[in-house]
This record gives C-alpha cells, sequence and structure tokens, in this order.
C-alpha cells in the first residue's frame, strides 16, 4: 500500500524571533504602512528593519521547510477598526506563469485580527480556513488562494499589516 | 575569500556568504575572524558571535589543498555549528554513524569506505565504469558498485 500526493496547499505560520537587541522595529514599519498608504505609493519604503525581517523569515523558511522565496512585491497595509478587506488574491489568473507562489502576510502591530483563506476540497469549494493573525508573527500560504483579513480591533487603534508576495525556487 | 556562516541562537546554520579578504584584515594585516565579524555585523545587523568563520576547502576533516583542516566541514544550510568543538556538523548520513571529534567528520562503525583498486580507478578514468563505494545500513558495511551498470 502507498500513498502519493499530487498536490497540496500547505499554510505556514510562526512567529519572529530574531536574536536580543535585534528584534524587528515595528514602530518604524507602521510608520512607513502609513506613509505607504498615504502616498498611495507602488514601492513600499526600504527600511533596514523591513530587510532584517524579510531576511529572517527567508532564511528561516528555507531551514526548515527547504525551499527558497525571492521577494517580488511588498506592500502595507493599515486598517480600521471593525474593517474587513476586499478578497484578495496575489496573482493574475490569465497569467499564472508569472505570477507569485506565496503571500506572507506579517503582523506589524495587530489586535483580533482574523484571515480567512478560501480553499477547496475533494468534494466542495469555497471552504474557509480562519486563522488568527497577531503582532509579530506571520502566516505564509500560496498565492493562488483568496483570502480576506477580518479586524475587530477596538475603535480608536489600527490594525497593521505587512503583506510580502513571494516567488518560490 | 573568507566565509561565514550565519547562525541562529540554535547554533543552526541559516546561511552562508562569502567576504572579500580586505574585510577580514585586522590593522597589522593578518587575516582576524573578529574583524570579519564587525564588518558582517554592521551590513547585515545580526549579531556579532552569529558569524562564524567557515573553510570552502574543508571537507569531512580534510584540507582538499593540503593545509589544515578548520572546523570539520565548510559549512551549509541546515548544518549545526559545535561550540565546545569548534565543528561544523552536517546531518547525520546514517543512523549508524557517529561523530569523529578528533576529524570532525561522522564515521560508521565499520570505518572509512575502503580505496578504489587501481583498476577500478582506470577503468573510472576511462569512463567505461563509474566504480564507487555505497553505504549498505542493514548491512553494515561499504558495498561497491558500478553506476553504469
Amino acid at each position: 500500500m502507498k500513498k502519493e500526493i499530487l498536490s497540496e496547499i500547505a499554510i505556514y505560520s510562526g512567529e519572529v524571533e530574531p536574536p536580543e537587541g535585534f528584534e524587528i522595529n515595528r514602530e518604524s514599519l507602521a510608520l512607513d504602512v502609513l506613509t505607504f498608504q498615504a502616498k498611495d505609493s507602488k514601492d513600499f519604503p526600504f527600511s533596514k528593519t523591513l530587510d532584517v525581517l524579510n531576511t529572517y523569515l527567508r532564511e528561516h523558511i528555507n531551514l526548515k521547510y527547504r525551499f527558497q522565496l525571492i521577494s517580488k512585491n511588498i506592500r502595507g497595509t493599515a486598517y480600521k477598526s471593525k474593517e474587513t478587506s476586499f478578497p484578495l488574491l496575489n496573482v493574475d489568473p490569465m497569467d499564472l506563469i508569472h505570477s507569485a507562489d506565496y503571500t506572507l502576510l506579517y503582523g506589524i502591530e495587530v489586535e483580533k485580527c482574523s484571515v480567512r483563506i478560501l480553499y477547496d476540497d475533494n468534494r466542495n469549494t469555497g471552504r474557509v480556513r480562519a486563522l488568527p493573525l497577531e503582532t509579530n508573527k506571520f502566516i505564509l500560504f500560496p498565492s493562488t488562494q483568496t483570502y480576506y483579513i477580518i479586524n475587530n480591533n477596538r475603535a480608536n487603534s489600527l490594525n497593521f499589516i505587512q503583506t510580502i508576495i513571494y516567488e518560490s525556487i | 575569500m573568507a566565509h561565514f556562516a550565519k547562525i541562529s541562537e540554535d547554533n543552526e546554520v541559516l546561511n552562508v556568504v562569502r567576504l572579500s579578504d580586505k574585510n577580514c584584515l585586522n590593522a597589522a594585516g593578518t587575516e582576524d575572524e573578529s574583524v570579519g565579524q564587525d564588518y558582517l555585523f554592521s551590513h547585515n545587523h545580526w549579531p556579532r558571535h552569529l558569524w562564524i568563520q567557515t573553510s570552502f576547502n574543508t571537507r569531512n576533516g580534510k584540507h582538499a589543498l593540503g593545509g589544515t583542516p578548520f572546523r570539520g566541514s565548510f559549512a551549509g544550510i541546515g548544518y549545526t555549528w559545535d561550540p565546545v568543538n569548534e565543528v561544523f556538523w552536517s546531518k547525520q548520513p546514517s543512523p549508524s554513524w557517529s561523530k569523529n571529534i578528533a576529524s570532525g567528520s561522522w564515521e560508521p562503525a565499520a570505518g572509512p569506505e575502503p580505496d578504489l583498486t587501481a583498476e577500478q580507478q582506470s577503468q573510472n578514468e576511462a569512463d567505461t565504469h563509474f566504480w564507487l563505494y555505497a553505504w549498505n545500513e542493514e548491512a553494515q558495511s561499504w558495498d561497491l558498485q558500478n553506476m553504469k551498470a
């Protein structure tokens, strides 16, 4: 008897734990998110903190799961209280070959935030896997999955989320 | 050219980077690991003590160019740094293999693989055969195999 896996939808999640004294400067990232949104810019501002975060994620995922990630696009979003995002999809269905492989969401500063990832199984379409997104934690999943973000944060606060789109090799 | 392994606090090798010789020289003009660590710390924002120099020419406790082996083996992603014995360990090749601290390499109980005979070597060179010894974990012995058969 044997088993063969033809394809899988894997979701990776975890915490970003750099060495003591080298923690991610989340305040600076949150500020960059606001700048990025205010300017309606295409390019997220490059910073040392962003580079440290991106390098940490890529190296640790490669170490643990043995695949390399190359960042294709970076953006940041500040969500208002009770705001639910539109359904998000980070591939172009008409050009999958040039589309990204993975989407990573990192909680810069979040409170009561949930990511709903839509997927199909053998029998049902449109199933939902809900995962909490917390501060300094990440969720990585295939970019071919549609997802949306639900925020239940307090009225006077914002949820800051970094999105990094990766190509995998 | 010098090579440094970037390690985690759990001593796992995350990455290996290459550094120009000039970035590893101290005031006296000699290669100094701490100078390379300082350079990498200032350019990569990763603690100094988590950058460990490794030798490109050292494999399994042997130096390919006849020099002095340095820290067991050239580090690779997923290797483990042993700070007590100053050795980079690769993954255990087979469950029965054990660490030889002195040479900085993994070794089976049956000893290292036998040398090929002169005839086998000449056949390999002539490309008529491709003889090599492969470890047989079940039989705990080295099996001679011709990969071209």
